[in-house]
């Protein structure tokens, strides 16, 4: 299951570039060690959110990255190549979020007939604003190379594209507050917001949910590669630090550790999300500049990777800062970190792609991991539909050749 | 019985009754409105109490409150959503009915910020009569800092059969009544909790806060006593005699009726309990509060800082 699937350019464990053989795992150490040490601090000083926050994000870097949890390779290999391999960690990640999400839901809104929607859950509003934004999104993942989150964790890896997408998303968010402002009074305004737990309860809305991902299982199943036969014989330490740090995990392992993640992080802090702290960031610039309305329509009534004007770094810069450093900790671990070579080409199509992932996360008020991920393991309709159009958009990039 | 006894005896019973009378004037009014943080976790299997937890920021109570308790939320449960009004009498009821609330039932609030809408919450029971309802002493964050356990369990009760009585007017005060104040028509003082910087009138509304009204500044003949003033440090409140004292030194002494408010009408709940439940005085909530008063056509204003809305 290792080295068969496609695209994740920088996966290719080449020999690094600077350093001897061990400088890098001590360094991989020595990062995963000032990451620990990191969130003892934050405790201290911002509290138990801010540090989980921070654990969180590493530990999803280190899933992300050795699970290939890239939302663009995975939809690239099942497109191009019509592998579905990937696709099945999504699969697992959602089915057992769905479970996940359903309990903690028990506890946080035990009667779902109140017309109230679940604190925090990522349950927005389904219209044609959020279909646009899906695509543009699928569109900028095509043209830069991987989706925000996929940036974040191949950003750990050495992928010299992703800051200029990361900083291209920036932007992006900058048009989608101008954007907001008249697409709410037109459209999000009076936009149904679809929660299925509010008609269904939540074992109808979890059977439903278990049904529609195995129904799209068995489909996908024809489009299975073979998997490599594996040899007998004893799991040995080295065999263990053989599977867990060079070679690629289980589709299904990955999965089911992100839906796990996911539900700690919104029974404990919030929804995964990983674009919050990037249009907070964003805004602030804007509003500081003068160039933004200190309060955009409507926008602060909604859950979801909400931004607001901010001076630090919230839980959720914490939690994409985790990312980049857990996954460049594995990295290391594996001498596998590499600067990825950039054209000039490269850098544009990265830096464009990402203004448009940041206008579509602003309008889909999420993108991959906090509308698609965070928002269908909610049972939020909204969720499936950025899926679908996202799913559209990158098909409609590949088919462009936009890909680099 | 002999008769020589009888006299030293009777003095002895007076003495003690006095003892235990000027005791009791004390601590009993204390005890009928708050509860500390070893009291609530002695009796949280106790059927007779309820605990509610009323929180300005969404989805504290969900990721852990304390066990047992019930979640009332400030902007929807206890006012009208449509008009702008306190929460119907009906639908209060209902609500309080469905949390398991009977005749007899003792009911604690506690909430996060120094128990801001906790107090709003007690106020709103209060005015429909139900009066055994008391605050956790520190809220939220002393309960925390304690270390006491926290719960992420629902719990669901028993519907009760709680009667409330018709809203009761003496403990709310409308935009006529406190004009009235103003223009010296009734007598009473008004108390702005508020920080100062708003009742300057450099400020329309506290950093990071929206600005609902078009006017800075405060009602004329406010004095300005911010909500802190109210408690200590840990977030309990200071005890009866220092905030006695701390009115008595701005004026406020119980003598005259007291009209609370502050910039929505929520945070000036806190005022309004330790004034009212905690030294016994006169005193109603003016929940309309700088909102209404500082959007309302020709009332008059007092602003220091005379900050013009939208600009010079």
């Amino acid at each position: 299951m290792s080295e068969i699937m496609v695209g994740g350019d920088s996966h290719r464990g080449s020999t690094p570039r600077f350093g001897t053989q061990a400088i890098l795992p001590a360094l991989g150490f020595a990062v995963l060690i000032g990451l620990i040490l990191g969130a003892y601090r934050l405790h201290a000083d911002q509290g138990a959110s801010a540090s989980l926050s921070l654990l969180l994000g590493g530990a999803l870097g280190v899933v992300f990255q050795r699970g290939r949890f890239c939302f663009f390779c995975i939809l690239r290999d099942f497109i191009e190549h019509r592998n579905s391999t990937g696709l099945f960690a999504i699969l697992a990640a959602l089915a057992v979020g769905g479970v996940g999400y359903a309990i903690v839901f028990g506890a946080f809104l035990p009667n779902t007939t109140t017309g109230r929607l679940a604190p925090d859950a990522h349950i927005g509003p389904v219209s044609w604003v959020l279909f646009a934004a899906g695509i543009a999104f699928g569109i900028g993942m095509a043209l830069s190379g991987a989706c925000i989150s996929g940036h974040l964790y191949r950003l750990g890896e050495g992928y010299s594209r992703a800051p200029f997408a990361l900083f291209g998303s920036l932007i992006g968010f900058g048009l989608g507050f101008m954007t907001w402002q008249s697409v709410y009074v037109s459209t999000i305004n009076q936009a149904p917001i679809v929660w299925l737990p509010s008609t269904l309860g939540y074992g109808g809305a979890l059977a439903l949910h278990l049904a529609v991902l195995s129904g799209i299982a068995l489909f996908l199943l024809r489009d299975l590669p073979v998997s490599p036969a594996r040899p007998e014989g004893r799991i040995t330490f080295t065999g263990l630090w053989d599977r867990l740090i060079h070679q690629r995990w289980n589709p299904l392992v990955t999965g089911a550790l992100v839906g796990g993640i996911g539900t700690i992080a919104y029974f404990r802090v919030e929804p995964l999300g990983v674009t919050s702290q990037l249009g907070s960031v964003a805004r602030t610039v804007l509003n500081d500049a003068g160039l933004l309305a200190d309060r955009l329509n409507g926008l602060d009534g909604f859950a979801g990777c909400a931004t607001q004007v901010v001076k630090t770094i919230t839980e959720n810069g914490w939690l994409i800062g985790g990312i980049v450093i857990g996954s460049l900790a594995v990295v290391l671990l594996a001498k596998r970190f590499r600067w990825s070579a950039l054209t000039f080409k490269g850098a544009i199509t990265a830096w464009i792609g990402g203004i448009l992932m940041g206008w579509g996360a602003m309008l889909a008020l999420g993108c991959t991991v906090g509308t698609l991920l965070s928002g269908i393991s909610a049972f939020a309709l909204s969720g499936w539909v950025f899926a679908a159009a996202v799913l559209i958009g990158v098909w409609l990039g590949i088919k462009l050749k936009l890909v680099q | 019985m002999n008769v020589r006894w009888l006299a030293p005896l009777v003095v002895l019973l007076i003495g003690l009754l006095a003892i235990t009378g000027i005791f009791a004037q004390e601590t009993a009014p204390t005890e009928e409105v708050l509860v500390t943080a070893d009291w609530l976790e002695q009796n949280l299997e106790n059927p007779q109490v309820r605990v509610i937890e009323v929180s300005v920021i969404p989805g504290v109570y969900e990721r852990g409150h304390i066990p047992g308790a019930l979640n009332f939320v400030w902007h929807t449960d206890f006012v009208d959503t449509l008009q702008r009004n306190i929460v119907s009498q009906e639908r209060f009821q209902e609500l309080i009915r469905a949390a398991g609330i009977n005749d007899d039932t003792t009911v604690i609030l506690y909430g996060d910020n120094n128990n801001w809408f906790a107090a709003w919450g007690v106020w709103i029971f209060n005015v429909y009569g139900i009066t055994d309802v008391k605050l956790l002493d520190g809220g939220r964050v002393k309960w925390e800092a304690d270390g006491r356990p926290l719960s992420t369990n629902a719990t669901t009760y028993e519907p009760g059969n709680v009667t409330l009585s018709a809203a009761n007017d003496a403990l709310r005060a409308l935009l006529p009544e406190v004009l009235a104040v103003v223009e010296g028509e009734t007598p009473g003082v008004l108390v702005d909790i508020r920080g100062p910087a708003e009742y300057n009138g450099e400020i329309f509304a506290p950093e990071g806060v929206q600005e609902l009204s078009v006017r800075a500044g405060h009602i004329p003949g406010a004095v300005n006593v911010p909500w802190g003033q109210n408690v200590r440090e840990d977030g309990t409140f200071k005890s009866v005699e220092e905030l006695r004292e701390l009115y008595a030194g701005l004026g406020v002494d119980g003598t005259t009726p007291i009209v609370t408010y502050c910039r929505i009408g929520e945070r000036a709940a806190l005022t309004w309990f330790v004034l009212h439940k905690l030294l016994g005085y006169d005193v109603a909530l003016y929940d309309g509060s700088w909102t209404e008063w500082g959007n309302t056509v020709g009332v008059p204003i007092v602003n220091p800082a005379g900050t013009v809305w939208g600009g010079q």
